[in-house]
């Protein structure tokens, strides 16, 4: 008897759950205003960040540190399209050292960011702060 | 018991021993790799000498030309 109260709830509230859930194929990219403020913050955690940018699901800069914010795009479109290539298949996270610096790329919710860091930054957390970035960015936009 | 100079000549060597360790890491250390990331988990390298990895190379320096040495240079 427990069981099956158990059942029609579990089955009633997991349709509300995932009504109010929403849908990832409806979710719009995030405003310019809200992915320079992720960047900010990006930034203020990361303290060996040289230059970052987020893009939205089209490829379009969002926001990104510097003057050149169509160069970011350019690049980033690359960079993202060797790492696709390289295996025939989509990659979620790039990390490229140099001994100029490092690259990270992240891709999450439709949503892209791209960093560059000093030589030896730790990548573990520079790719979980930029994945909290992009989700945090990403429930802005839902 | 040993000699005084050979005291000296042990610590000496280990600290000789000690300086080459750290050489021999910062130098794997600072080899340069290109890592990609996939769904799952899985993760590939890509050496700097391969078609694959070369290109990720040229794409990475330019983006590292991009972000400039300054930290959130806005």
């Amino acid at each position: 008897m427990t069981t099956v109260v158990i059942q029609e709830a579990r089955a009633r509230d997991t349709v509300d759950i995932f009504t109010q859930m929403p849908d990832a194929a409806a979710a719009t990219a995030p405003s310019g205003e809200s992915a320079e403020a992720a960047l900010a913050f990006l930034a203020e955690m990361s303290p060996d960040l040289r230059g970052a940018a987020v893009l939205g699901p089209e490829g379009e800069v969002l926001a990104a540190t510097g003057e050149e914010p169509e160069r970011w795009g350019e690049d980033a479109a690359a960079l993202l399209a060797a790492a696709d290539a390289a295996e025939e298949t989509p990659v979620e996270q790039v990390h490229i050292a140099t001994e100029q610096g490092e690259v990270f790329a992240i891709r999450n919710g439709g949503l892209t960011a791209v960093a560059v860091t000093e030589r030896f930054a730790l990548a573990s957390l520079m790719l979980f702060d930029m994945r909290s970035m992009l989700r945090e960015l990403g429930k802005g936009s839902a | 018991m040993q000699k005084p100079h050979r005291i000296l000549l042990d610590r000496v060597s280990a600290y000789a021993d000690e300086a080459a360790a750290f050489m021999r890491r910062r130098r794997v250390a600072r080899r340069p790799f290109a890592r990609l990331y996939y769904a799952g988990g899985r993760s590939a390298d890509h050496a700097q000498d391969s078609t694959a990895g070369a290109e990720l190379f040229v794409v990475a320096g330019r983006l590292i030309e991009v972000a400039g040495s300054k930290k959130g240079a806005r």
